[in-house]
């Protein structure tokens, strides 16, 4: 019997329908601890320091989302949630049982990023939801959830993708997210425009007006209006996905997991 | 079905496969791949099921190369070597997966998973996650997602590794089965015993190189100079005097109750030993060839090659 190859919408579909249960699982939870915790335990000391009678300030969530959720969160949710993605069948060896389908290779990829995907943007949705509480300004509440998620996005896609092109992927994608992305507060202008972190504060705002003098920038900060902020992330996600698929479709990767001389 | 011309295969600077050249034909069957670890068995069968692409030479399966091509992946099935399976799933999950990157959908993929199931043995287990699953389980499994897609080209790497016993024959009569159906069936293994259960159709590798091709018989006699060892049981004293006057003799050495000789083409001795018995002119109980079995084969072939 003979079957038609799978379009790449169902193999998607199929990949992400599949894989789905793996979300809900120790490394899922993980990923929502990452970010529910944070913003859980500020929420607490923020009760607790109501209840005796303090004033919390606003500019709290601020912090919170600018300084726990952007600069340390996100890019470990993306270095935690990549290795499961289709680098965990590289290194299980599981694999070549998807490569000898009919499906094109190049969907798997993104097929099995996509419960993650979904998973982490909506604990990411639910964090920043709760930083209101703490006094987020309603106002860019929007934003700032389309900038977490289109993060998101982009990012697990670089991870999945740098997972694929090089061995220590988790190494290489933590030396950009902790190395890099920082120096966006020295950076010249155009090197902004080559962090997350520029795209991120474009859309939700960013902490200039609650910065000290002794937090003044090296560098005047730039700003990218947010629709193009929005669409230059979810492109460069689409990218590395896509990328991603590439590599894997032209890389020969037999039953011991690694590449042959093709 | 198959055709590899002088195909071959590197790992960087290791030849894992040497230019190779055979062709299997249409039709169902089976055929055994020999060869000890390393001999380059897993390294045909990558290439066969399209993981790999040659490094040199051409592979053809059902008359295109199958390197990430759908149109010839649809037609055949793997299982790999090992235990590998995804973690965290439950099999009907994953099979419903692999179903559906086959192409099947709806009530098609429903009916292919019953079937596969079934025929494997574990229709009513399949909601078990794999880390629940014993190896003998997961072994079937992994055939079942091989079977999904009813493939013409059935390609197996050492099923047999670490089964126990019934297991064992419970999947060689599943093989037997599927053959006898039309599926062709390619099936490698390192263990002789194995095979030569399966079919008497074998290829056999030995350093990245295929050093014969045919059935055990065909190819022991590609080994005429080799002797063939056969145990003459009966009268051990006068069977040995019978002996040493044929000139095929190369060896002789006596066992309680028998003879055990060695003698070089067989095939002209034999006739005459079958007269010498049937007209009384030796006391032959009974005549056991020695070595013209697959574990003889290979190691004078893989003896003549180190």
């Amino acid at each position: 019997m003979t079957n038609a190859a799978p379009s790449p919408y169902r193999t998607l579909q199929a990949t992400a329908r599949g894989y789905a249960p793996r979300v809900l699982q120790g490394r899922g939870w993980v990923l929502a601890g990452l970010v529910v915790l944070p913003v859980g335990l500020s929420l607490i000391i923020f009760t607790l320091v109501r209840i005796r009678g303090g004033d919390a300030s606003p500019a709290e969530a601020v912090k919170v989302f600018h300084e726990v959720l952007v600069k340390m969160m996100l890019p470990i949710m993306a270095l935690v949630a990549a290795p499961a993605g289709i680098r965990e069948d590289l290194e299980q060896r599981t694999l070549p049982l998807l490569l000898v389908r009919p499906a094109p290779a190049w969907a798997l990829p993104l097929g099995k990023g996509l419960p993650w995907f979904a998973w982490g943007a909506l604990w990411l949705t639910i964090a920043v939801l709760g930083l209101q509480v703490l006094g987020g300004d309603p106002s860019l509440l929007p934003g700032r959830i389309v900038a977490m998620v289109c993060a998101w996005w982009g990012e697990l896609g670089l991870m999945t993708l740098v997972g694929l092109l090089f061995k220590r992927g988790t190494l290489w994608g933590a030396l950009y997210f902790f190395l890099w992305e920082p120096l966006v507060r020295i950076l010249p202008p155009f090197l902004q425009r080559l962090t997350f972190t520029h795209y991120i504060e474009s859309l939700a705002g960013s902490r200039a007006s609650e910065v000290h003098a002794n937090q003044l920038l090296a560098q005047e900060q730039v700003n990218t209006h947010p629709f193009l902020a929005c669409l230059a992330l979810l492109v460069f996600g689409a990218l590395c996905w896509a990328l991603a698929g590439w590599k894997l479709n032209r890389t020969p990767i037999g039953l011991a997991g690694s590449e042959a001389e093709g | 079905m198959i055709t590899l011309d002088r195909a071959s295969l590197r790992y960087g600077p290791i030849l894992g496969l040497s230019p190779t050249t055979f062709q299997l034909p249409e039709g169902g069957g089976i055929t055994g791949l020999l060869g000890p670890n390393g001999a380059g068995k897993s390294s045909l069968l990558q290439l066969l099921s399209g993981l790999l692409p040659p490094s040199g030479g051409g592979v053809k399966v059902f008359g295109e190369a199958p390197f990430r091509n759908p149109s010839v992946l649809a037609r055949l099935g793997l299982v790999p070597e090992g235990d590998r399976l995804p973690s965290g799933l439950s099999a009907d999950r994953w099979l419903r997966m692999m179903g559906e990157l086959s192409g099947l959908s709806g009530e098609g993929l429903k009916a292919a998973m019953a079937r596969a199931l079934g025929i494997v043995g574990m229709a009513d287990r399949a909601h078990l996650t794999f880390s629940r699953m014993s190896k003998g389980m997961r072994q079937r499994i992994r055939l079942a997602q091989a079977l999904l897609h009813e493939p013409e080209l059935l390609i197996l790497d050492e099923p047999f590794s670490g089964l126990d016993p019934e297991a064992r024959l419970t999947l060689m009569a599943l093989l037997r089965d599927l053959a006898e159906k039309g599926t062709r069936i390619l099936v490698s293994s390192h263990i002789l015993g194995e095979i030569a259960q399966l079919t008497d159709r074998i290829l056999l590798l030995f350093r990245g190189r295929l050093l014969a091709e045919g059935s055990v018989t065909e190819i022991r006699q590609l080994l005429d100079r080799h002797p063939v060892e056969l145990r003459l049981t009966g009268e051990a004293q006068a069977l040995a005097r019978w002996a040493v006057e044929q000139p095929e003799l190369a060896a002789l050495r006596m066992e309680d109750g028998a003879v055990v000789i060695s003698v070089r083409s067989p095939r002209d001795l034999l006739p005459r030993l079958q007269k010498a018995a049937a007209e009384g002119g030796i006391p032959l109980r009974a005549l056991d060839p020695l070595d013209l079995n697959l574990d003889a084969v290979f190691q004078y072939l893989t003896k003549d090659h180190a």
